[in-house]
């Protein structure tokens, strides 16, 4: 009952954290058309921002995690306007093969602005705070993380469905050219994507930061993850992703304590690239269709 | 009479539905010219699909006897058909871009080369031969259609009537019994309809090959085809010569309306 | 004006002499490459120096493989260093259980060879980026046995000297050996682009383009889905092996924890960066990517380098889509600009 109770809180944490990460990609592959290498990068790096103010004036995390959600905004509008749009004519491997561009330039200017020490961030709750349940060890801040990311992803599942700056992202989303031609404002609707995704990702390395400390590959499974958790729940919905994520991150930490630590991972991508044999388009994807 | 090249019998296909081709039967003979017309949306392309195999789930038969008789093409792989010494052109001019027009026309011979990959890499006397001796019979078909001078230029960014001609010259590297265009002459003015008219006399005649088209130009349709076959909503209306199909109430019907 | 003519055509009588027999023009080419292995003896550059360009050969060779998998069939693998790793790692491991180089070799080929079927198979049911991540999910796949699994040995798997041929025994750690090395990786890259270019130019390589940009017509005549997508995913997996196997073969040391997603980007920028559908361009993409950065940038400017190959990929992509050595035909068009105004210029003084 101990380690079952404990695996679910540690699954739903890691589980928000893919989802947001996953929410990212997802956003960013349906209105650039390119699957966002940087997703993470871009994350890591206003972390390092977050985890700069902190060491050099002390602020509070709740104070710095603002700021860097902010840079995170100004992150995202600076990438789609320098270069996603000047190359919205490239081919889509091109345009992934740019944002490996990217991950380079952060990857640059990491050591140059922030120093090459390894830095950390705290969680946004204390460890102290904590209360046992059924033996388990619940965090306060576990829970936040699961409330936080629960609420943030309902509030855009809201936006994108019932607003009007949601429809323009979904029909960006189906269609930037009749977009367009229909009066829809599409490059606003990707540079808030990109600032968006920006954010999530920010917020994402915020989450994971107090685990594995603030470096630059810090996000790195979290984003492959997502990556996996996208193709599960399928690119064509926005709520697929986020299933997706919850699915892996469950079925990881259960075979890895209940199976085996080492081939844990294996057996989970294995397994899922097996699914997506006879499901290709993930789970709730759709197939497009071609005429001759 | 002339023996029966291509029969369908029966052939309906749906798409959820939608009845796309509705009990459709025709046949035609060896050395024909037939068309197929039909309002937009009555089904031709459909018609094509089933035929060449890219849709396998229709009713009914469609048999081709070309190389053994009779045979029933549900039997052929989609990549098979070609080996029946049936092929097609497509509707939006389906070529490799980035291919120059020889190559393209290499292509069209995919299933005449018998040398596997590893005497391609090593460039086997064998593979050269064969290589050079598709290429003479390409050269062949491209001075007979004219475009031997730029065979060496990409296919991207010529004009649509020579990617018309490629596509054509395509096909006849296959050696075929059977060709099937769908919309030649779309997209081309009226000097390159006419020339295509007698470029399509000219192969039936040198290739001895059979020709099914369809076309919505119908001055060009009456004057090239022997008969013709009418279909609306994918329903069999008519076939005959050109003459008696636009005399056909039913065909009349069918493109102007009821009341006309 | 006559010396420039004079100039041009010169050039045009080489360049249609090594066109028309591409076969010696690789060897040519290889024989450049090749000295530099033997450089390093004359002081002339650093030992370190021929070790980037053992790495750009290599690389070379696991570009090429991707390129016939992006440039010609329109697929994507991210699980390229997966296979480098397979073909380096797995050396390691059948030459470290007593088997001869060669057969190791041919025994770690075979293997990548059906993993690359299977992938094969697979992209035919699955396509887009759900077939990129699901080649990802492969590459992860072998990562984790990399540096999880015993037999690869922790860290790193040693090599060791090897015996080439059976009786020239070759040993990184002499330097004449060396050379040596760095000789026969130079010989098998020249091999895999004659390889590489006598598939291009055959029926093969024109079947796996008609696929790609056009399913509907590729199956029309005659050419199957199955076969040649198996075909390219298997060729571009063989690639990779054999560009692990070169590694192996020239460090006789494998590092375990080398094969991540991060070297797959970075092989699928040398590819674009270079040129799609070219094999000069193939080692230009290298060139860049990995050549530049490691043989200058890296001295002067450190990490800091990155910034500077970042930039490089992400204005070489927007303004050269399809590859820098397109860049050949925009210096043609300026020097006929540049001709065309001199003649003119001539012609007003004459008159």
């Amino acid at each position: 009952m101990t380690d079952l109770l404990r695996l679910l809180f540690n699954s739903l944490e890691t589980g928000s954290v893919y989802a947001l990460a996953a929410l990212g990609i997802v956003l960013i592959f349906r209105t650039s058309r390119t699957t966002n290498f940087a997703q993470g990068m871009i994350g890591t790096f206003n972390a390092y921002i977050a985890a700069y103010l902190m060491l050099q004036y002390g602020f509070r995390i709740w104070l710095v995690a603002l700021v860097a959600l902010f840079t995170a905004f100004l992150t995202g509008i600076i990438i789609d306007t320098l270069i996603i749009r000047p190359a919205a004519k490239v081919s889509p491997i091109s345009k992934q093969i740019i944002t490996l561009g990217i991950i380079m330039v952060i990857i640059g200017i990491l050591p140059w602005l922030f120093g090459v020490d390894t830095m950390t961030l705290p969680r946004f709750i204390p460890v102290r705070y904590s209360f046992l349940i059924y033996g388990a060890d619940l965090r306060y801040n576990t829970i936040f993380v699961i409330v936080l990311s629960t609420i943030l992803m309902a509030a855009m599942f809201w936006f994108i469905q019932y607003t009007k700056w949601g429809l323009a992202t979904r029909v960006t989303a189906s269609d930037e050219t009749t977009s367009k031609l229909m009066g829809v404002p599409t490059k606003t609707v990707t540079m808030v994507s990109w600032a968006t995704a920006a954010m999530l990702g920010t917020l994402a390395a915020l989450f994971v930061a107090p685990r594995v400390s603030v470096y630059s590959n810090m996000l790195l499974t979290v984003q492959i993850s997502a990556f996996f958790a996208g193709t599960l729940g399928g690119f064509s919905t926005f709520f697929g992703p986020v299933v997706g994520a919850f699915i892996i991150s469950f079925a990881r930490n259960f075979t890895q304590f209940y199976i085996s630590d080492i081939w844990g991972n294996v057996i989970v991508y294995t397994s899922i690239l097996v699914f997506l044999y006879f499901k290709p388009y993930g789970i709730f994807g759709k197939k497009p269709t071609k005429k001759v | 009479m002339s023996k029966p090249l291509l029969i369908l019998d029966n052939v309906s296909m749906y798409f959820g539905g939608l009845k796309a081709v509705d009990n459709l039967s025709f046949t035609v003979n060896e050395g024909e010219i037939v068309g197929l017309i039909g309002p937009n949306g009555a089904g031709k392309t459909t018609v094509f699909n089933c035929v060449t195999q890219f849709y396998k789930n229709y009713e009914g038969d469609i048999y081709f006897s070309a190389a053994s008789d009779k045979l029933d093409l549900r039997n052929c792989k989609v990549t098979d058909v070609i080996d029946q010494g049936l092929v097609r052109t497509f509707q939006n001019v389906e070529l490799v871009a980035d291919l120059s027009i020889l190559e393209n026309l290499l292509v069209g011979a995919h299933n005449q080369f018998q040398t596997g990959i590893v005497s391609h890499i090593l460039r086997t006397k064998k593979a050269r031969e064969e290589e050079k001796a598709l290429r003479e019979k390409a050269y062949e078909i491209l001075k007979f259609l004219g475009i031997y001078e730029i065979r060496d230029l990409y296919v991207k960014g010529q004009p649509y009537g020579v990617m018309k001609k490629i596509e054509i010259a395509r096909t006849l590297m296959s050696n075929p019994k059977m060709i099937i265009l769908d919309e030649p002459a779309a997209g081309l003015n009226d000097r390159e309809t006419d020339e295509l008219e007698t470029l399509i006399y000219e192969i039936k005649k040198k290739y001895n090959t059979t020709i099914l088209l369809i076309e919505h130009d119908m001055g060009f349709v009456m004057n090239i085809c022997d008969r013709i076959v009418a279909i609306n909503f994918g329903k069999f209306l008519a076939m005959d010569t050109p003459k008696k199909i636009q005399q056909n109430k039913e065909v009349q019907e069918a493109y102007l309306g009821s009341d006309a | 004006m006559d010396i420039l003519n004079k100039i041009e055509r010169f050039f045009a009588n080489i360049s249609k002499q090594l066109s028309e027999r591409p076969v010696l023009t690789f060897f040519l080419f290889g024989l450049v490459i090749a000295s530099i292995g033997f450089l390093p003896h004359t002081g002339l550059i650093r030992w370190g120096t021929m070790g980037i360009f053992a790495y750009i050969i290599i690389f070379s060779v696991v570009a090429m493989g991707l390129n016939l998998l992006l440039g010609f069939s329109g697929l994507i693998s991210l699980g390229t260093a997966g296979f480098v790793g397979a073909g380096a790692l797995g050396l390691g491991v059948f030459m470290n259980m007593g088997i001869p180089f060669e057969i190791a070799a041919v025994l770690v080929l075979i293997i990548s060879g059906l993993l690359g079927a299977l992938i094969g198979l697979f992209s035919l049911k699955v396509e887009g980026i759900y077939l990129a991540i699901a080649t990802l999910f492969v590459g992860e796949i072998l990562r984790q046995i990399y540096t999880q699994v015993e037999i690869f040995g922790g860290q790193a798997i040693r090599i060791g000297s090897v015996r080439f041929l059976g009786f020239i025994e070759l040993s990184m750690i002499n330097q004449m050996q060396r050379s040596f090395l760095f000789l026969i990786i130079t010989g098998f890259m020249v091999v895999m682009m004659v390889v590489m270019h006598n598939i291009v130019k055959s029926k093969t390589g024109r079947a796996l383009m008609a696929m790609s940009r056009s399913q509907h017509a590729a199956q029309a005549m005659g050419i199957s889905l199955l076969k040649y997508r198996l075909t390219a995913f298997v060729l571009a997996t063989l690639f990779a092996t054999f560009g692990g196997v070169m590694y192996g073969l020239y460090n006789q040391n494998v590092p375990t924890t080398a094969w991540t997603l991060d070297l797959s980007l970075f092989v699928i920028a040398m590819v674009i960066v270079g040129g799609l559908k070219s094999i000069y361009g193939t080692f230009l993409g290298v060139f860049i990517i990995y050549g530049i950065p490691n043989l200058w940038l890296k001295n002067y400017f450190g990490d800091i380098s990155y910034i500077f190959s970042g930039i490089l990929i992400i204005l070489v992509i927007i303004f050269y889509p399809h590859g820098f050595v397109y860049i050949w035909y925009d210096l043609k068009k300026q020097y006929n600009r540049l001709k065309a105004y001199l003649s003119q210029k001539q012609v007003t003084q004459d008159e």
